[in-house]
């Protein structure tokens, strides 16, 4: 038992370009000290430019790594079996042109769909008739129905992704944020699959 | 004659019943009811907001066939205008996000932090453009 580490791969990871990466930066070791401190510093893999953003580490190939510097040492591991490495490179300035127009583009965009959305579903007429129905009056431009409408529009949009712009109004995660995790944990799942070395096995080039 | 008036209400009956049925999955979908829950933390009231989206749609229904008027103050329509709003726009933004765009949006041009942004684009969009079209494009 004097001889034995448990190891935890860490899940995800950011490393800088050019790093090395060793035991410690991808995963959780525990265990006698003098033992954890050894492991830890065993190199594991040299980021290279090959590697672009993602590399994943298989724990097969971190223990290969272990077992050839400290043979005879007993290793217990749980948690997940791969880190997935993403690879920081000096900071990609985002370009403020390209966040202009993509907004311009979304407000503008949206203001047009809710206009067609409001002619498709003839909300004019609608509006002209709740009007006659709540006051016994004709108006050809109920305002009074359609601005707040306007305006809850908005306040609706928020309510729903739980935002008032910087400001929440909650501790639990918006609707959006499960969106982007769920979308994150797709491709990271992708990623295992189809950048671990490991993971898969094809027949060579026919 | 009394099976031709026995005909025609189960017509009636079987288009409302499809249409009712549609009009929930609809709303299920969604999921406006389950977010609007969590924002107030009223689980135990399902029930009753399932009763008045129920009871909403069957006392629009019905006027909205009728000719009645009521007749009441015309600032009495400022809520109902609100409330119509804020029901609206939470279906436009259930469905952006059933659709699934802001995680793709959000990765192809790297703004994961800034995504509040570009979800003010789409809010501030949404009410310009109806404000817009009530003020001015409706004389036009």
């Amino acid at each position: 038992m004097e001889n034995m580490v448990y190891i935890r791969m860490r899940y995800r990871v950011h490393v800088h370009q050019d790093q090395n990466i060793q035991v410690k930066n991808i995963a959780k070791v525990l265990g006698p000290e003098q033992l954890v401190k050894k492991v830890e510093e065993i190199f594991v893999h040299q980021v290279s430019i090959e590697d672009k953003t993602i590399v994943i580490i298989d724990l097969s190939q971190m223990l290969a790594r272990i077992l050839e510097s400290m043979p005879g040492l007993e290793v217990q591991t749980f948690g997940p079996t791969q880190t997935i490495v993403e690879i920081i490179y000096d900071k990609r300035k985002v370009s403020y042109l390209a966040v202009t127009a993509v907004w311009l583009l979304l407000f503008f965009g949206t203001a047009l769909t809710i206009m067609n959305y409001h002619e498709d579903v003839s909300m004019q007429d609608v509006h002209q008739k709740l009007f006659k129905i709540i006051t016994g009056r004709e108006d050809s431009k109920p305002l009074l129905i359609q601005i707040p409408y306007s305006f809850g529009l908005g306040l609706g949009m928020i309510l729903f992704f739980n935002h008032f712009f910087r400001k929440r109004f909650n501790e639990e995660p918006s609707p959006l944020e499960v969106e982007i995790f769920n979308y994150q944990q797709d491709l990271d799942q992708f990623m295992i699959m189809n950048e671990n070395k490991e993971s898969v096995k094809q027949l060579d080039e026919r | 004659m009394s099976v031709k008036i026995l005909f025609a209400a189960f017509i009636g009956l079987a288009g409302g019943l499809a249409v009712g049925a549609g009009f929930v999955a609809f709303i299920s979908v969604l999921g406006i009811i389950p977010r609007l829950i969590q924002l107030t933390k009223t689980e135990k009231l399902i029930h009753s907001y399932q009763f008045a989206a129920v009871l909403g749609a069957v006392a629009g229904g019905w006027i909205s066939l009728q000719d009645t008027t009521f007749g009441f103050w015309k600032f009495f329509l400022i809520p109902i205008g609100l409330a119509n709003g804020i029901f609206n726009g939470m279906l436009a933004a259930a469905l952006t996000e059933v659709l699934n765009v802001w995680p793709i949006l959000a990765k192809r041009i790297g703004l994961q932090e800034k995504i509040v942004y570009l979800l003010m684009a789409i809010v501030l969009g949404k009410v310009f453009g109806s404000l817009f079209q009530w003020v001015y494009f409706v004389d036009r």
